[in-house]
């Protein structure tokens, strides 16, 4: 529940670069990525494959660490963070909504929302289960509140996901293809979901590969071999 | 209500139900097994401390002429006395439903101020009367007698007199009678009078006031007493001290407790492996679902905690199996093992503490066992763990045998890679039933040495009948008479004695007793471990056993001891140790023994026969005595050697035995890690399967798949078992000696052990892998095509 300043952009990335190394030598993922992004912005990231785009959602995330320069986020020096202290920071700062769900198979829909909830403490243990029946309301999904996620349909899962990702009001969502596995009309509906997330004042990073999609965005951004192209 | 981390920890659980069955069982058959034994010795030692302490047994036993009111009198004055108290022993014969019976009785001038090596009486009469006897408890089955009916007794060459048993007792201080073949009783001095025996007290036992004193302080105090005997003008034969508070059995029951309790343990660590196994199998197989959990925001410790409850799950659901089958196990074993020593465990409850360890120790140890995979499971990166390919992980190496191996059918060759896909796996799983195979293999051995022992034991003595005469006769007179009777191809009369070794300051050793038979022997020869045996001629040389030079380790081969004999000194020159059996013992000429004790004749004899078969020797033996008495030579006992070998060797074997069930828990303990190692196995396959049955595998093959997969490590822990064999041998060798007697050391097993320990691995893994073997076949294309 970070609450940065209002005037401070939300996510600032500075001279980031990121390389892996491989057998053929170190393949460099993100270079020089120079990045600001407001509150409540709706920004979409696109390219083609390799092009970068899960490698910038992974260090906004704090899944990867940048090889060089600064990823803040909600106000957070998201770099310079331990292994353990990047797990509770991102819990309570962002959001993670993946291409596949990735919704905990012997957890029903309502525990998999509570799950974020039980590991960051961030709200009592009495109220969490109103919280996530509140979220998966919001989300068109109470009815399946009790469901084990392999008898739900993709798009539930999405929904169930999605709920999950807001479950600690993280300052930021980030998605990953989020609509990449759902056929048009479930990913229309998904969408339609998270624009009016974006309209409540939910700051959205997606990564995409659909231009469909672009139409909701307030900003795109467009990365090619690493690099923002303006 | 559960936070939903927990509820997911159960759910896991429940839905890897079957091989967390296997796990928990495996858990609890180590919990059972270890916490058996704790529970038996907590028993033991509780009753040991409240009947046998409680019952005051005598801190020193002195012998002597006869003993008045006036010498316990002045005995109880002395300062560190606390209680004095005389008695008389005598040995005679019961008329038993097995023949004439050895029987030991027991005479205080009043039973009803008994304060020594207290008496408790159970049903019937108590004290018992002129010309009644309470019989003890442990003596009753074996002696045939009922309270109200008669015994016959006899003592020397006096007439039977039927006393009538009127009550039924329990001396703590004795050993079983039905184990030591004796009638224990409990009678008046005018009963002995009445049979023969002297009425007089001749034991002095003292009780010293200070419980804390360690056995040389407490013989200190004996010396003090036996100054005060010697002092009225009697004379001191023996002063006995045992190891205070100890009963006679007491250390060897705690040390095959330990060892038991040792490989309880064992056991208990190899279901460790199988916790590795299922916890490392889990996280193999929920690398993604922890790398999303660490991405919405659970740490590292947050993990942990979740599979390590989950491991305490398993430790709390095993103990919760294994606590009743422990007390119940416990309780049966130490109700044997106070029979044993004969003490009763009625009433006598498992002390909270020792359940408490059982709890903390069923708990914890699969917690502990899970923590190093945990611990590297839940280190894993976020971008690893989403990267994680899962099933796929695990193979053969390339280049390796397996993936070179040529002319092996396909389907034999699939069951040979995927026994090595998980290495570390199969390893702990290979161990575990090794460990089993190794322990069995090592008490197969322990048998062996065990006849092997019995078989040196035995192997000097070249006699098979050992009589006992009612009184003493010249041996000459005995040798005669039994040459003459037909089928008697070689007869020795024998003495004996009872000896204690003097020391220089006027104190004794403890008692041991001496084997006297003609210094040119032809029916006895010792092979002897040091110096010689003995030889036509001698007359003072002495033949130690090692039991005795453990005992008294100033002995040596060449140097003169002073022994007291009937109460004189008496010169010896040591000339040999040889290996005898547990027992401290000497063996010293006839000759010269018969004339220590008074007179020149010996009340018993060994008899050679060439007649085999056990029917005919019996009809023999009643032969010999037959002619025996028509001479005038009343038989008191007869005893053939292969009768006293063959209850030896039981009771050897039953210790053995005792150990081998601990090879028993442990092979138990790898078969069920077998059966959890294959159905993880199979559950990690189920994609390769369905593939298998979609390119036209049968029911038929899979089944053979998985069976043969299950072999391969079986046959390979059969192997490894082999040369585990030989440490294991080395510490139940070990564990042996220190219980009963050294044994020599086998290190080589058996090739029919060998052979068996295979069929029963072989066993063992058809048993284990037929569930998932069975499972494997249940899975079909399409599922298992869905399956991630």
């Amino acid at each position: 529940m970070s609450q940065p300043n209002q005037a401070q952009p939300v996510i600032a990335l500075r001279d980031v670069t990121k390389t892996y190394p491989s057998p053929a030598g170190a393949f460099t993922a993100l270079a020089d990525i120079n990045l600001t992004i407001d509150r409540g912005e709706f920004v979409v990231v696109v390219g083609q494959s390799g092009s970068g785009k899960s490698t910038l959602l992974n260090l906004l995330a704090g899944i990867d660490r940048p090889t060089t320069g600064e990823v803040i986020v909600g106000g957070t020096a998201v770099h310079a963070l331990s292994e353990r202290a990047k797990s509770q920071w991102r819990g309570r700062a962002v959001g993670i909504v993946f291409q596949f769900f990735q919704l905990l198979p012997t957890l029903t829909a309502a525990e998999n929302v509570m799950l974020p909830m039980d590991f960051c403490g961030t709200w009592p243990g009495r109220e969490r289960k109103g919280r996530a029946l509140a979220l998966l309301e919001r989300l068109g999904v109470a009815d399946q509140a009790d469901k084990l996620p392999a008898t739900l349909s993709g798009g539930q899962q999405q929904r169930v996901a999605v709920a999950r990702a807001l479950a600690n009001a993280p300052a930021v969502l980030l998605a990953d293809e989020p609509t990449g596995n759902l056929d048009s009309r479930t990913s229309d509906a998904m969408m339609d979901v998270l624009a009016g997330l974006v309209r409540e004042g939910q700051t959205l990073v997606m990564v995409t590969h659909e231009h469909a999609v672009m139409r909701h965005a307030s900003r795109t951004v467009t990365l090619v071999d690493g690099r923002i192209h303006a | 209500m559960l936070d939903p981390r927990w509820r997911k920890v159960l759910r896991d659980l429940w839905l890897h139900k079957s091989r967390t069955v296997l796990v928990v069982l495996a858990i609890a058959a180590g919990i059972a097994g270890a916490g058996a034994v704790l529970n038996t010795w907590a028993l033991v030692r509780r009753v040991t401390r409240e009947q046998f302490l409680v019952s005051h047994p005598a801190s020193a036993t002195l012998r002597t002429d006869s003993i008045d009111a006036a010498l316990i009198a002045r005995v109880r004055s002395l300062p560190d006395v606390r209680e004095a108290e005389a008695r008389r022993t005598v040995f005679a014969s019961a008329r038993t439903p097995g023949g004439w019976s050895r029987a030991v009785l027991y005479a205080l001038a009043d039973f009803s101020t008994n304060r020594i090596g207290v008496i408790k009486p159970e049903t019937g009469a108590w004290p018992p009367e002129d010309g009644a006897l309470v019989i003890e408890r442990s003596s009753l089955a074996f002696s045939g007698a009922s309270v109200g009916e008669p015994l016959s007794l006899v003592m020397g060459n006096g007439e039977p007199l039927a006393v009538a048993v009127t009550g039924i007792a329990r001396d703590v201080g004795l050993a079983p009678g039905w184990m030591e073949h004796v009638v224990y009783g409990f009678v008046t001095p005018g009963t002995l009078a009445r049979l023969g025996a002297p009425g007089t007290m001749d034991e002095l036992q003292v009780l010293v006031g200070d419980g804390s004193l360690d056995r040389e302080a407490i013989r200190r105090i004996a010396y003090e007493v036996k100054a005060v005997i010697e002092g009225t003008g009697r004379r001191v034969t023996n002063v006995e001290v045992p190891e205070p508070g100890r009963h006679i059995h007491a250390a060897q029951m705690d040390s095959l407790l330990y060892t038991q309790g040792a490989f309880g343990l064992l056991a208990l660590f190899l279901s460790g492996f199988l916790v590795v196994n299922l916890i490392s199998a889990m996280l193999a197989g929920q690398v993604k679902e922890i790398g999303i959990m660490k991405a919405i925001g659970a740490s590292p410790g947050q993990l942990a905690g979740m599979y390590l409850g989950l491991a305490l799950v398993l430790g709390l659901l095993a103990s919760a199996l294994a606590l009743p089958v422990a007390g119940y196990a416990g309780r049966e074993y130490a109700e044997l093992k106070a029979e044993l020593l004969n003490f009763d465990l009625t009433g006598t409850a498992i002390p909270f503490w020792v359940i408490a360890l059982q709890c903390a120790v069923g708990a914890l140890m699969p917690v502990a066992a899970a923590a190093l995979p945990v611990a590297r499971g839940c280190r894993i990166t976020v971008s690893e763990a989403l990267r994680d390919l899962g099933l796929t992980r695990g193979g053969v190496a390339s280049g390796g045998v397996l993936t070179r191996a040529t002319g092996v059918a396909r389907p034999l060759l699939l069951s040979l890679r995927n026994a090595f896909r998980r290495r570390q796996r199969m390893a702990l799983t290979l161990l575990a039933l090794a460990t089993g195979g190794g322990v069995y293999l090592g008490a197969l051995n322990l048998r062996a040495s065990i006849r092997g022992a019995v078989d040196l034991l035995y192997q000097p003595m070249r006699f098979q009948l050992v009589l006992r005469f009612t009184r003493p006769w010249p041996a000459d007179s005995i040798e005669a008479a039994l040459r003459a009777i037909p089928g008697v191809s070689g007869a020795e009369a024998w003495s004996s004695a009872a000896a204690a070794v003097a020391y220089e300051d006027g104190t004794l050793g403890d008692g041991f007793s001496i084997t006297a038979p003609p210094a040119a022997s032809g029916l006895l020869a010792y092979e002897a471990t040091s110096g010689r045996w003995l030889e036509p001629g001698d007359t003072t040389a002495l033949v130690i056993s090692r039991a005795l030079l453990r005992d008294e380790p100033g002995l040596a081969v060449g140097q003169e001891v002073t022994l007291a004999i009937a109460g004189r000194p008496t010169r010896w020159t040591i000339v040999g140790v040889v290996s005898a059996g547990p027992g401290t013992s000497a063996f010293a000429p006839r000759e010269t023994v018969a004339g220590l004790t008074g007179d020149s004749r010996v009340a018993s004899a060994v008899v050679a026969t060439e007649i085999a078969g056990p029917a005919s020797r019996l009809e023999w033996v009643g032969h010999v005595r037959g002619e025996l008495e028509a001479r005038g030579l009343t038989v008191q006992s007869t005893q053939l050697l292969s009768e006293g070998r063959r209850v030896m060797e039981d009771h050897l074997l039953m210790v053995a035995d005792f150990l081998g069930v601990m090879a028993w828990l442990m092979i138990v303990v790898g078969g069920l890690g077998l059966a959890s190692t294959m159905s993880l196995s199979v559950l990690e396959r189920t994609r390769e399967i369905g593939v298998l049955r979609a390119i036209g595998a049968r029911h038929r093959s899979i089944l053979t798949m998985v069976q043969v997969e299950g072999l391969v490590i079986a046959i390979l822990s059969w192997a490894v078992a082999i040369p585990l064999s030989v440490p294991m041998s080395v510490l139940l060798g070990q564990a042996f000696g220190r219980i009963m007697l050294p044994v020599p050391l086998r290190f080589a097993p058996e090739m029919t052990g060998v052979l068996l320990w295979l069929a029963l691995v072989v066993g063992v893994s058809v048993v284990a892998c037929a569930w998932p073997a069975f499972r494997a076949t249940r899975i079909t294309t399409a599922a298992a095509l869905a399956y991630e």
